[in-house]
C-alpha cells in the first residue's frame, strides 16, 4: 500500500522535473535571463547555472522515472527545490519584480505581476514529495526494487 | 548499523577469498556484530526464522544484509553520478549551442543612403540642417522592443530624415548589458555605432545590427564580428577596429544611461505606480512620444 502511494510520487515527482526541465532546455536563452533575473550569481556564474539546471532536472526526471537511486535522487531533488525555494524568497525580499522561471519563461515582470507566494508554495509541495522519497525510498516497478530482489535470490 | 554491516562485509570477503592480512581481527570482531546483523536482516527478509547467534544461519543472514546494503549504496553513487555527468554534458551542450553564431558573419542590411551624422558623446543626431523637429530615441542593441520599433517605424523615420523634416538623436544606451551571454554585448555594440558615427557609417551600422539582432540571453556579436561588419560597410580603417577592441566609448555609454535613467521626463509608468526607464523611449524636448496612434509620425513632422 505506502508503496503505491511511493511509486505514485516518484512518477509525479518525475513528471515535475521532466516537465520543467525540458522547458528550459527548449529556450536556453530564456534560461539565460530567468537565472540572471535573480540577480544572485556573479556574472560568470550565470551562464554555467543556466546551462546545468535544465539538464539536472531532466536526470533527476530520468532517476525518479527509472526508480534507479531513489533516495539519492529524492534528497538531490530535495537540495535542488530548497535552493529554488530560496532564491524566489530572496527576490520576494529584496522586492524584486521578477517571474521564477520555474516552468520555462522568467525575467523581469511588471511589479504588480509577481506571483511569489504561489511559486513558493509550489515548491514546498514538490518538496515533500522528495521528502517522502528520502524518508521511505521504495517503491514499485523500480530499478532499485529489482535490484534488491536480485541480490536476495542470489543466495 | 554501518560498523555492524561493514563488519559483516569484510568477513564475508574473507570467507569467499581467504588469506587476507588481518582476517583474524575482523573475524573476531564480526562475533559482535552478528546479533544485530541477524535480526536486522530477518526483518527484510519476511518472516524468516531468526538466526542464533553464531550460527552459520547468522552469518549468511549477515552478509545477505551487507551485500543488500552495498547494492543500496552503488545505485546512490550510480545517481549522483547521473547527475553529474548531466551538469558536464548540459553545459558543454549548452556552450556549444550558444557558440553556433560565433563564426558568422553579421549581414549587411540593405543600403541606405548615409545622411549628414554628428556624434554627440553617447548619441549620433542624423538628418538635414532643414529639419526643424528633432526626435530622442533611446535604445538598446540587445532590447527586442528596440528592434520591433525599428522593424515597424524604421523605414518610414528614414523617408522623413531624407525629406529634411525630421533629424534623430539616436541615444545609445547599456540597459541590458548583462543580458547577453556572455554580458557585455549592449556596450560593445554602441561603442562601435558611435565609432561607425565618428566615420560618417551610422545608418548602416545601426541597421544591419537591428536586422541580426541577438535574442536576449544569447550569445551577442563579438568585438570581432563587429569590426567585420565595420569593414563591410567601409570603416575599414585602423581607428574604427582599436575603438570596438579597446571600447573607446563605453563610459560614455554607461553615463548616457545612467543619465536617462535619472531624468524625470524620460521615466514611464511601470506597474504599481512605480515609474522606470525603458527601451525604446521616445521624446521630443521634454515630452515623452506616444507611438500607440498609427499616425504618430506624421502629427510630429506636422508639429
Amino acid at each position: 500500500m505506502l508503496d503505491g502511494v511511493g511509486t505514485l510520487l516518484r512518477l509525479g515527482l518525475a513528471a515535475v522535473w521532466a516537465v520543467s526541465g525540458w522547458l528550459k532546455v527548449s529556450d536556453p536563452n530564456q534560461t539565460f535571463v530567468a537565472v540572471q533575473a535573480y540577480d544572485l550569481l556573479p556574472a560568470g556564474l550565470v551562464s554555467p547555472v543556466a546551462a546545468a539546471v535544465p539538464f539536472v532536472e531532466l536526470a533527476l526526471a530520468a532517476l525518479l522515472l527509472l526508480g534507479l537511486g531513489t533516495r539519492a535522487a529524492a534528497v538531490l531533488s530535495g537540495i535542488v527545490l530548497l535552493a529554488f525555494i530560496g532564491a524566489v524568497a530572496q527576490s520576494w525580499a529584496r522586492g524584486l519584480s521578477i517571474d521564477c522561471g520555474c516552468f520555462g519563461g522568467g525575467g523581469q515582470v511588471a511589479a504588480g505581476d509577481t506571483r511569489y507566494p504561489q511559486e513558493i508554495a509550489r515548491d514546498v509541495g514538490f518538496l515533500l514529495l522528495a521528502g517522502w522519497l528520502a524518508v521511505r525510498p521504495r517503491t514499485g516497478l523500480s530499478v532499485d526494487g529489482r535490484f534488491a530482489r536480485a541480490t536476495v535470490d542470489a543466495r | 548499523m554501518g560498523g555492524a554491516e561493514r563488519n559483516a562485509r569484510k568477513r564475508k570477503r574473507n570467507q569467499g577469498g581467504g588469506a587476507r592480512p588481518g582476517g583474524a581481527t575482523s573475524g573476531a570482531k564480526a562475533g559482535g556484530a552478528k546479533a544485530g546483523d541477524g535480526k536486522a536482516s530477518s526483518g527484510k527478509a519476511g518472516g524468516r526464522p531468526v538466526p542464533k547467534p553464531g550460527s552459520a544461519q547468522a552469518a549468511l543472514a549477515a552478509a545477505r544484509g551487507g551485500k543488500n546494503d552495498r547494492t543500496k549504496v552503488i545505485l546512490g553513487v550510480v545517481a549522483v553520478v547521473v547527475v553529474a555527468a548531466a551538469v558536464i554534458g548540459g553545459v558543454i551542450w549548452t556552450d556549444n549551442r550558444k557558440n553556433a553564431t560565433a563564426d558568422a558573419a553579421i549581414p549587411v542590411a540593405a543600403a541606405r543612403q548615409e545622411l549628414p551624422t554628428t556624434r554627440e558623446d553617447a548619441a549620433v543626431l542624423v538628418g538635414k540642417d532643414s529639419a526643424k523637429v528633432t526626435l530622442d530615441v533611446y535604445e538598446d542593441f540587445l532590447c527586442p522592443a528596440c528592434g520591433g520599433f525599428e522593424a515597424q517605424f524604421g523605414p518610414a523615420i528614414e523617408q522623413k530624415m531624407d525629406e529634411g523634416v525630421l533629424k534623430v538623436r539616436f541615444h545609445l544606451v547599456n540597459l541590458l548589458d548583462s543580458r547577453s551571454d556572455p554580458e557585455g554585448y549592449s556596450t560593445d555594440s554602441a561603442n562601435a555605432a558611435l565609432l561607425a558615427a565618428d566615420e560618417g557609417k551610422f545608418l548602416r551600422f545601426h541597421k544591419s545590427l537591428y536586422d541580426s539582432q541577438p535574442e536576449e540571453g544569447a550569445r551577442g556579436w563579438s568585438k570581432d564580428q563587429l569590426i567585420e561588419l565595420g569593414k563591410a560597410v567601409g570603416l575599414t580603417g585602423q581607428a574604427f577596429a582599436d575603438g570596438v577592441r579597446a571600447g573607446k566609448y563605453d563610459q560614455q555609454v554607461t553615463a548616457a544611461y545612467e543619465k536617462a535613467r535619472s531624468t524625470d521626463h524620460l521615466l514611464q509608468d511601470a506597474g504599481n505606480g512605480q515609474k522606470a526607464f525603458g527601451t525604446p523611449t521616445l521624446a521630443v524636448g521634454d515630452r515623452v512620444v506616444d507611438t500607440s496612434q498609427a499616425d504618430w509620425l506624421e502629427r510630429l513632422v506636422a508639429g
